[in-house]
């Protein structure tokens, strides 16, 4: 079955696997990604790299324009989906413009999360999810020396090892909320804490951040219930929230992400889910996890794309660990839900 | 005891004169002995004359046709232009210098057929130009055609079975088209015409003059001088040319009745 | 720091304030010192709806044509720019409503037509606009606003030209627009404060002689004035209508007079009949109106009765196209009529040279007794660019006629066989220089005259004349100058910007190819063109009419065929495509 207009929502990994799935297999398809951001498919992942200098802003961006061009796709950046109808099979953007579909695929990945006792130093914070936040890390890089991290997800151990590669002083507060949805187990905690102290890292050891004030443009004062210090930069790695409030009151079944069956159906007809938006249905548990990372967000925007058009394909249910930090092997699959 | 060439000498001098031909330029008119036309030169020569106006302050603007030639004939300003504009022409040399007086000079032909669609905006604008238009009609240069005013059935080269269409009839036009002065005179009557001449030429907006006359060469059957003669003669005593209907009220009862038909009080 | 050389198109629907939009625009920049080159288009119908586009091309240097691709397009209406859009360069900035009235659909949707690499400023232009003025009308201000803010013009000229365009309707509209164009402006700093693009953030300096925007058609207006026209005889016809209606506002308060005459037959007699009397008269028209002047403008080179006519080009033939643009009258103008019946044919090729030549036409049909047709057309007619007011010498303006000395009285001959082949004349209201000027063949006298002799002589006067005013009338200009070319590129009339511009491109690209200007289009310098053609390998003539009209007049003077590039599409040359066949001749080589 071919659909005649495809809809993407989202331009990250997921998404644009997904498009380039639809691609190949239908190639009749009017598809159409539209993007929030005015930025061009670009690999999270190595937004650390690029931070300690490993990799070149061009090398960040997958070929933008000759791969949408290879896809005979219609790219719409900086516009983004605020209201959707899912009998009228419609999909309307910021500037009240419908746009109908035959299929979607919801692909808006996720946003950085700020934890509640953190949400007032919310401005305080760096979080690290686009080239534009990378680029800030690096401007503020340059005048200051002293990192504090504060969370403890996967960017933020890559990060780290930037850091450290730039020769700054790092140092850590490992919260067990950071892996949102899953709670760091106490060993993989303790084996985390250790590598990072190997590594040269200070681990504080602490219950919360009291106070942070800032003393210049370039030090910040930070009081923790243990113990207070100065550090140029303060880093926040608490994982994604899924980016799926434009679809509040759309009929879909949210929890903090898009809950889909194990094809990554919805449940309506062709309306599929797939990346960190996604709450996947596993039949075993009889529960919903998340998969995130890279490698998975392509796999699941493949799934999605294959199923749209008819196929069955399950998600696979363990799928590729990507993180590994010398000697810590952290599944990221296998997450229930909190 | 003067001999008859002494007498002829001495009146010769005294015309010369009494610049009675000066009006007159030194080309010899070319049109056929016995045509209406001299008439017609006769009366606004005599205008001229009885109004005084300097020749050189004078502008005759011609057509094409053998009241085209005018200009050439008689000692003022002139403007040959080219078949049927001779009004439009003629509206440009007034309004550029409103101190010159001009008369336009044309045949049935220039002024009704390829000249029509002049007639009524000159009537609307009312410059102070005057027409005479010459009808006799015929076209006589081209040697024998019908034209606009020639009556049902005329039998000529161009229409051997008789024309099918019905003429037109200027006067009628004029005053339908709004002219503020129609006059209808006969070339056979070059008293009238100047009397009609000078009164028009006084008034200070456009001047019709619609002139019966014949064509001796190519008509031979309508409006030759013993017709014209016998059918012509003066409107009634009692018309006043004020009034616009009484006016049209004649001309469509009467195709023959001369005079000054109308003149729009100002 | 690059060179400024922006086409900024406001695109909307009839009673939008499209076209208001756009004219501040050009003011505004011109005030701040840039060049501008406007060229509007607007409904064909009179319906009252339809699509309206501004275009201005504005630069920091000269500017010759119109832009080719867009920068930056100003939506207030969505549907209609949706035409607008292959015309965008790459990384484009599109304002529009972000909040328009009703939801668009996605096949109707502006925003859904455009490439990624388009920046969208999506700002709520009705919304502002309602908040501080209670309705919506003055939304094309706002989006001026936001236009202002994000390419970094001076806001206060905008204001000050904005004030200068609605003090005419009292205070309180005034200050409303003032409100909302201050709205666009304060929410596009506000909001699009990441993604200001500073386009014409680059000093400028507006000094020098003021000045105005002006139309092809609005010149010629002026020029006229300046040159002491008394009497306008016209008819309506598209594109001409504007020099009419501009001298109607303007000559009764000269003391001239503006006359609507029936048809064009009526306004070239009209017109003949005032210079006959020594009074300046012009006409305006266009091609089908010309056309029924041929008989007349024979008269007048038969008769020796100036005139000044002028032929505003468009899409031919017959009734042909009458809102597009074209320069196929050519050979109308040259040839036209029944005859060895030359007459002057003068085309020029920019805003300054439609006053520049008309003024010097009235003169040049004194001087030489003739007709003169200036031919421009619908795109150099309705055209906008900003110059310096210009003003005519009195050299310009003076009178051009011969008139007979006092010996010539009472034997006077108008039409005199001199070397010159100018005949004093004499106007009517002069006493003792009786004559009649006459359509016939005639003798030295004026006497109508088909002797073969006479007919010999009279006609080897008049082109004898014809070719004496070679001398008076502009010659070729070369640009840059002269030299040896690989390709040499001939043009007249409004594509000769577009011919510029192309030449320019080639030669920064390292080609050796010239340019020649020809605004005599008859009598033309002959001379001169062929020394030029002389010196190039190829001659490439670009015009916009099917045969190449100016090809067929002056090709032979090349040793070789010229290289014709046609084109009738209705719009001004566009530059790339000469460019293009330059570099094909190049290759060639």
């Amino acid at each position: 079955m071919t659909a005649e207009h495809c809809v993407i929502i989202g331009n990250g990994p997921a998404a644009n696997s997904a498009a380039s799935t639809l691609r190949q297999r239908a190639p009749g398809t009017r598809i159409t990604m539209i993007g929030r951001e005015r930025l061009h498919y670009y690999r999270p992942h190595l937004l650390p790299d690029f931070i300690a200098g490993k990799v070149s802003e061009e090398e960040l961006y997958v070929a933008a324009p000759p791969f949408q061009q290879q896809c005979e796709l219609k790219l719409r950046l900086g516009q983004s989906v605020v209201a959707t109808d899912f009998r009228k099979r419609e999909v309307v953007l910021d500037h009240k413009e419908i746009v109908p579909f035959d299929g979607l695929i919801i692909a808006t990945g996720g946003r950085p999360r700020i934890p509640e006792p953190y949400q007032v130093f919310e401005g305080l914070m760096h979080t690290l999810k686009t080239p534009a936040d990378a680029k800030r890390w690096i401007e503020k890089l340059d005048s200051v020396d002293s990192v504090l991290i504060v969370g403890g997800d996967l960017t933020s151990f890559r990060v780290v090892n930037a850091l450290l590669a730039l020769e700054k002083q790092v140092s850590f507060i490992l919260s067990e909320d950071s892996f949102w949805p899953v709670p760091f187990g106490e060993e993989v905690c303790t084996q985390a804490s250790a590598r990072l102290k190997e590594k040269g890292v200070e681990v504080i050891e602490c219950r919360r951040i009291k106070r942070i004030a800032r003393i210049s443009e370039d030090l910040l004062e930070v009081e923790t219930d243990r113990k207070t210090l100065n550090v140029g930069i303060l880093g926040a790695f608490f994982g994604l929230v899924p980016d799926v409030k434009f679809l509040a009151g759309s009929g879909l079944d949210i929890e903090r992400g898009i809950l889909v069956d194990e094809h990554l159906k919805t449940r309506f007809d062709r309306v599929y889910a797939a990346g960190d938006c996604a709450q996947v249905f596993h039949p075993g548990m009889r529960d919903y996890w998340v998969s995130i990372g890279y490698h998975n967000a392509r796999t699941l925007g493949r799934i999605a794309a294959s199923n749209l058009l008819g196929g069955m394909f399950a998600v696979d249910v363990a799928p590729e660990s990507i993180f590994q930090m010398d000697g810590v092997a952290a599944n990221t699959s296998w997450w229930m839900e909190f | 005891m003067k001999t008859p060439a002494i007498v002829l000498a001495e009146r010769v001098l005294k015309i010369k004169e009494s610049r009675a031909f000066d009006i007159r330029s030194s080309v010899m008119p070319t049109w056929c002995p016995g045509c209406g036309y001299f008439g017609i030169n006769q009366g606004l020569n005599a205008c001229i004359q009885q109004l005084e106006l300097p020749h050189h302050e004078v502008v005759i603007v011609s057509g094409i046709g053998c009241a085209g030639r005018y200009p050439f004939f008689t000692h003022t300003y002139g403007l040959h232009t080219v078949h049927g504009r001779t009004l439009p022409a003629a509206t440009g040399v007034k309004l550029a210098n409103p101190n010159l007086t001009v008369y336009a000079v044309g045949g049935d032909g220039d002024g009704l057929a390829i000249g029509g669609g002049h007639l009524p905006h000159v009537c609307r604008r009312d410059v102070n130009i005057n027409y005479l238009l010459f009808d006799n009609s015929v076209y006589g240069l081209t040697k024998g055609q019908p034209s606009p005013s020639s009556p049902l059935g005329t039998k000529t080269k161009a229409s051997p079975a008789g024309t099918i269409d019905r003429p037109l009839n200027a006067t009628l036009l004029a005053l339908t088209y709004g002219a503020s002065f129609v006059a209808r005179l006969f070339a056979g009557d070059p008293k009238g015409i100047t009397a009609a001449l000078v009164e028009g030429t006084k008034h200070p907006g456009f001047a019709i003059f619609h002139i019966y006359t014949t064509c001796v060469t190519f008509d031979k059957v309508f409006k030759t001088w013993a017709n014209l003669k016998k059918w012509v003669h003066p409107l009634p005593e009692d018309h006043d040319p004020t009034d616009r209907r009484q006016a049209f009220d004649q001309v469509l009862e009467d195709d023959f009745s001369l005079g000054i038909i109308y003149k729009r009080p100002y | 720091m690059p060179v400024v050389d922006v086409t900024v198109e406001v695109c909307g629907m009839a009673g939008d304030g499209t076209i208001a939009a756009g004219g501040l625009i050009n003011e505004a920049m011109s005030q701040i010192g840039f060049s501008v080159l406007g060229f509007d288009s607007y409904p064909a119908e009179i319906r009252g709806f339809g699509r309206c586009v501004t275009h201005s091309r504005i630069g920091a240097g000269e500017i010759h044509s119109p832009g080719e691709r867009t920068h930056v397009l100003i939506s207030l209406d969505d549907e209609q720019s949706k035409s607008r859009v292959p015309f965008l360069a790459e990384n484009a900035a599109v304002f529009f409503d972000s909040n328009p009235p009703a939801y668009i659909r996605e096949n109707k949707s502006l925003v859904a037509e455009v490439e990624p690499s388009v920046l969208l400023y999506g700002m709520p232009f009705r919304d502002l606009a309602t908040d501080v003025s209670g309705s919506a009308r003055g939304r094309n201000l706002t989006a001026l606003g936001g236009f202002c803010a994000v390419c970094g013009a001076a806001p206060e000229v905008f204001r000050r030209v904005i004030a200068e365009k609605f003090e005419a309707k009292g205070d309180k509209v005034l200050k409303v627009n003032l409100k909302c164009f201050d709205a666009g402006f304060r929410y596009a700093a506000k909001n699009f404060s990441d993604r200001m693009l500073k386009t014409f953030a680059v000093p400028m300096k507006a000094d020098g002689p003021a000045k105005v925007m002006m139309s092809g058609n609005e010149a010629i207006g002026k020029a006229a004035l300046d040159a002491n026209l008394r009497l306008y005889f016209g008819y309506p016809i598209t594109p001409a209508t504007p020099i009419m209606e501009f001298l109607a506002a303007h000559l009764p308060l000269r003391g001239g007079r503006v006359v609507q005459m029936e048809d064009e037959i009526a306004s070239l007699a009209a017109v003949l009949g005032s210079f006959h009397v020594g009074s300046r008269a012009m006409t305006a028209t266009s091609g089908p109106g010309f056309a029924l002047m041929t008989e007349l403008i024979t008269h007048g080179v038969m008769a020796e009765v100036p005139a000044v006519i002028l032929d505003v080009q468009r899409g031919g033939p017959s009734t042909g196209l009458p809102t597009k643009t074209e320069q196929s009258d050519l050979h109308a103008a040259v040839f036209g009529g029944p005859g060895d019946s030359c007459r002057i044919v003068i085309a020029p090729t920019s805003v300054a040279e439609c006053f520049r030549y008309t003024v010097r036409s009235f003169q040049l049909a004194e001087k030489y007794q003739i007709p003169v047709i200036v031919l421009t057309d619908f795109y150099l007619g309705n055209r906008v660019e900003n110059l310096p007011i210009p003003e005519a010498t009195e050299d310009e303006k003076a009178d051009g006629n011969l008139y007979p000395d006092a010996s010539a009285k009472d034997a006077y001959k108008r039409y005199l066989l001199t070397d010159s082949g100018i005949s004093p004349r004499a106007l009517p209201g002069m006493e003792g220089f009786i004559f009649a000027a006459t359509g016939l063949e005639h003798t030295e006298s004026g006497a109508p005259n088909y002797g073969p002799d006479i007919h010999t002589a009279m006609t080897e006067k008049r082109h004898r004349k014809i070719q004496r005013a070679l001398a008076d009338l502009p010659a070729p200009v070369e640009f840059p100058g002269p030299a040896g070319r690989d390709v040499g590129v001939i043009g007249w009339g409004s594509t000769f910007g577009s011919i510029l511009d192309a030449v320019n491109q080639a030669r920064a690209r390292g080609r050796n190819v010239g340019a020649l200007k020809i605004t005599s289009i008859f009598p033309f310098h002959a001379l001169e063109i062929r020394e030029f053609m002389g010196r190039c390998d190829e001659v490439l003539i670009p015009e916009l009419n099917y045969e190449g009209q100016l090809a067929n007049l002056i090709g032979h003077l090349h040793r070789k065929d010229v290289v014709r590039l046609n084109r009738v599409t209705g719009i001004p040359f566009p530059p790339s495509a000469i460019l293009s066949k330059i570099e094909d001749l190049v290759a060639e080589r």
